[in-house]
């Protein structure tokens, strides 16, 4: 791509990034949402994260891999237990980094 | 809002120590310390995530000035790195406007419930702030606030959060900008957002309605993963809320206790 085209590509997805975050905010009180519609989304947020790092752990390599060879789901679940017992998030990032390295380079 | 009836006082455990004589300007200053508080521990994170897109827009052959201007511009991690592929292939620019909108689905649905809480903004700062949201800055808010009654201090620790989490991102952008050719792609940098992810995630899942959404939205995100434009990320997320509406009723009507016996429990724990 030429050098016009990639600055039209980031204007475009700076609209992208307005249009999705921002319209709500701006128009949001003339539209009434219905009570068990705004329920429902109070469960937003988890659903939202959940549908980021659920493939993160357990998809590697293109595929679903469920063993001790995949290093994302060994450290996710050794530092999700972690986090649990001590609450901490550096020291889950930092056990999980170092369980992560260990296994990417053991398998 | 800025004289605190006694009611929001002691509604806020927070609040509740609002010294009477606390001078607006004092109280909005330290909620907005509050809210960076706050969102410190996902900070790291946040960092190592802009660090992976700054390289990765490097490694896609992105000339310095290109990439701060995406970095600083668009302000979307996912939708940067779907755009890079396409970028180097070519792909026809609408159809890389239509991959970042879909992508950035998922923010209609937040910012439905965090809209509201700020209606009597100027029209420039709801755009300004809209832009700002962040996923995680999102979940620490509605903890905070779950209501959406207006409360002395509430813009200001959005605010807080807000520039936290926009800086932390900057920071590890343009450091992966400028280091990008230096730190290799196998090192995986990038599993610190999801381990980050996963430490804002699990106190959430403590409550049983709110797991078995979670479980359902992984399921269908797994059996989706190859959709184009990332939208089984999208159907994931209205099949998860769906099962924990589900669920929340099933509990309702068999079991009316378990809702306050289970919300305990998370406070219990956490």
């Amino acid at each position: 791509m030429s050098n016009t085209e990639i600055w039209i590509v980031i204007a475009e997805l700076t609209l992208a990034t307005l249009l999705t975050r921002a319209t709500f905010w701006l128009v949001g009180h003339h539209i009434t949402i219905p009570k068990r519609v705004n329920e429902a989304l109070r469960y937003a947020p988890a659903c939202a994260l959940a549908a980021i790092i659920v493939p993160d752990l357990l998809i590697t390599h293109d595929h679903i891999e469920v063993s001790l060879h995949n290093p994302q789901l060994v450290a996710g679940v050794i530092a999700g237990a972690f986090f649990l017992y001590r609450r901490s998030m550096l020291g889950t990032i930092l056990l999980g980094m170092a369980v992560f390295t260990i296994v990417r380079i053991a398998s | 809002m800025q004289d605190p009836t006694p009611a929001t006082q002691t509604r806020s455990a927070d609040l509740s120590q609002v010294q009477i004589n606390e001078a607006p300007g004092e109280l909005q200053n330290r909620c907005f310390w509050d809210g960076v508080r706050a969102g410190s521990p996902s900070l790291i994170g946040i960092a190592a995530w802009g660090l992976v897109t700054g390289i990765a827009m490097i490694k896609s052959g992105f000339t310095l000035t290109q990439a701060l201007g995406m970095t600083f511009f668009v302000f979307a991690g996912s939708a940067q790195l779907a755009a890079l592929p396409l970028i180097i292939l070519s792909t026809p620019i609408w159809v890389i406007f239509l991959t970042g909108l879909m992508i950035n689905l998922r923010f209609v649905i937040l910012s439905v419930i965090i809209a509201p809480h700020f209606t009597h903004l100027k029209i420039w700062q709801k755009t300004l702030w809209g832009y700002m949201t962040g996923d995680v800055s999102m979940i620490y808010f509605m903890s905070r606030f779950p209501t959406e009654q207006a409360e002395p201090g509430k813009y200001e620790y959005m605010k807080g959060l807000f520039i936290a989490n926009w800086a932390a991102w900057q920071i590890g952008s343009v450091a992966g900008i400028f280091l990008g050719n230096l730190i290799p792609q196998s090192w995986g940098v990038g599993f610190a957002g999801t381990l980050a992810i996963l430490c804002v995630l699990l106190p959430m899942v403590l409550k049983r309605a709110a797991l078995a959404g979670v479980i359902a939205t992984g399921a269908v995100a797994l059996a989706t993963y190859h959709w184009p434009f990332k939208l089984g990320m999208l159907a994931a997320v209205i099949v998860g809320m769906l099962c924990s509406m589900a669920w929340e009723e099933w509990d309702d009507r068999h079991d009316p206790q378990s809702d306050a016996g289970s919300s305990n429990t998370f406070e219990g724990k956490s």
